[in-house]
């Protein structure tokens, strides 16, 4: 049996590892001159950037990343510090008042009246999830206090890139369900790089083959069946496709899509597809600006939703001495045409929230269409199949249930192989 | 070199000029100091730099 993968990015190469070990002929092919998509490292000055993802798997080593890594044989090391994660509480922001709250105890600022009610919802809904609105919608109804709001936000910001607004209420506690579950975050060593570059190395090692700089310009389709790839007008056959670029871009590589009415219903589905934005600023520090190698959620600030220090973990993603720093935060929509008004928001918070502290501002990145945050932002996602047989979607495009970042481009990864290899694989 | 509209200031493009010819915020935009190598156009996950003409 023969795979192709379009795509490189860290979904492509999960995929590639598992099927190459599994006896599949796997070739990955490439459009970029690199490997890794939106989960590798860049080098700036000696501090390790990241394309897209923060260095952090949001459920750390046992979370279902590190376990699709360690199935497939991949070499990479995940650490977790325990109990590292932090709201940032500011009672004056002006002044830099401010309390960090452990994350797990975050109700320790409500009022009495709410603490009580926050105890009750927080029993009542790991039995009955509540469903059929916002996050930001149920909030209101059942602890409506502007902290609360902020630390919604802050959470869905930095796990979603959306506001708690635009974030279904299942989707929140799938992942709350998904953090009792797992656990909380980790660091791979050598930031997002180590995972991908890994992921590659048992590719070849199992025979598959990884090209780049090969743009696939369309997904061979017969009698409603994925079978190649046109590159460079010369036809790649293969018996399944395996598409990294999500759903709407894989579609435009099917030129000869069926006319079906459940290909016509596929493609209403594409349009409800809404990909996420936001903007990562980077901070070359000459000082430990958080000291610890966790999260720190920053409810108070304007834009900046929170902020890591990986360095603190792998002190070699930043030159010696130095501490590298990632702020993540949210871009609405209809913000997208005001996105360097929005970094200097973002900038401004990180003055508030870290005076007098040495540091200097790297690179401010932005993502959203084309180049999203998610492909796929939560509540948009269609899943990891396609009407045409054989050709299937997987990375931050087609995620599954409660799945944060890439430990969703994992989850959906695992459930294309259960039906490509069936289940229990 | 030159950014088109599909630049959406990932700054990828940054790290591979080897001339630092490249200033990202928002979007990328390319200095004089540019010396037309292509180079970063390699690795544009947007197609957004074009030869200059």
């Amino acid at each position: 049996m023969k795979a192709i993968v379009i795509g490189a990015g860290l979904g492509g190469l999960l995929s590639a590892a598992k099927l190459s070990g599994e006896g599949y002929e796997v070739e990955v092919f490439e459009r970029l001159a690199m490997i890794g998509g939106r989960f590798t490292n860049f080098n700036i000055n000696g501090y390790q950037l990241s394309t897209g993802a923060l260095h952090m798997l949001p459920h750390g080593p046992t979370g279902p990343l590190a376990q699709l890594i360690k199935e497939v044989n991949a070499d990479v090391v995940i650490k977790r510090q325990d109990d590292t994660a932090f709201m940032r509480i500011h009672e004056d922001l002006e002044k830099g008042i401010y309390k960090d709250v452990p994350f797990g105890k975050f109700g320790s600022t409500f009022s009495a009246w709410n603490r009580i009610k926050l105890a009750l919802l927080l029993i009542s809904t790991r039995k009955w999830s509540p469903k059929n609105c916002s996050l930001g919608e149920w909030i209101t109804k059942n602890l409506n206090m502007p902290v609360a709001h902020q630390m919604a936000d802050s959470f869905c910001g930095w796990a979603l890139s959306l506001k708690a607004a635009d974030t279904p209420v299942e989707e929140a506690f799938e992942i709350f369900e998904n953090l009792y579950r797992h656990g909380g975050p980790g660091v791979p060593i050598g930031g997002c790089k180590a995972v991908t570059d890994a992921l590659a190395n048992v590719v070849r090692k199992n025979g598959g083959n990884i090209e780049t700089k090969t743009e696939i310009t369309e997904i061979l389709v017969e009698n409603g069946k994925a079978i190649g790839v046109l590159i460079d007008g010369q036809r790649h056959m293969s018996d399944i496709v395996i598409s990294n670029i999500g759903h709407p871009f894989t579609n435009d590589l099917c030129k000869d899509a069926p006319t079906s009415p459940q290909y016509k219903q596929y493609l209403d589905k594409i349009r409800t597809i809404k990909p996420s934005a936001g903007v990562k600023i980077c901070l070359a520090a000459n000082e430990p600006l958080i000291g610890h190698g966790g999260v720190l959620f920053t409810p108070s600030a304007k834009r900046v939703n929170g902020i890591n220090e990986v360095t603190n973990i792998d002190p070699k993603l930043a030159p010696p001495g130095k501490h590298l720093v990632m702020a993540h935060q949210t871009v609405q929509w209809d913000r997208i045409p005001y996105l360097e008004e929005e970094i200097d928001l973002g900038i401004a918070d990180l003055e508030q929230i870290f005076p007098n502290k040495d540091y200097e501002i790297i690179l401010a990145q932005s993502y959203y269409d084309g180049w999203p945050v998610n492909r796929s932002s939560s509540g948009t996602d269609i899943g990891n199949t396609t009407p045409i047989e054989g050709l299937y979607v997987v990375g931050d495009g087609a995620k599954g249930k409660g799945g944060i970042e890439v430990e969703g481009v994992a989850m959906g990864v695992k459930n294309t192989m259960n039906i490509i290899l069936g289940e229990g694989n | 070199m030159k950014i088109n509209d599909n630049c959406v200031g990932c700054g990828q493009c940054t790290a591979f000029c080897k001339i630092d010819a490249i200033i990202v915020k928002s979007k990328a935009h390319i200095t004089d100091a540019c010396v037309n190598c292509g180079v970063c156009a390699a690795y544009c996950p947007m197609k957004a730099i074009e030869a200059d003409e």
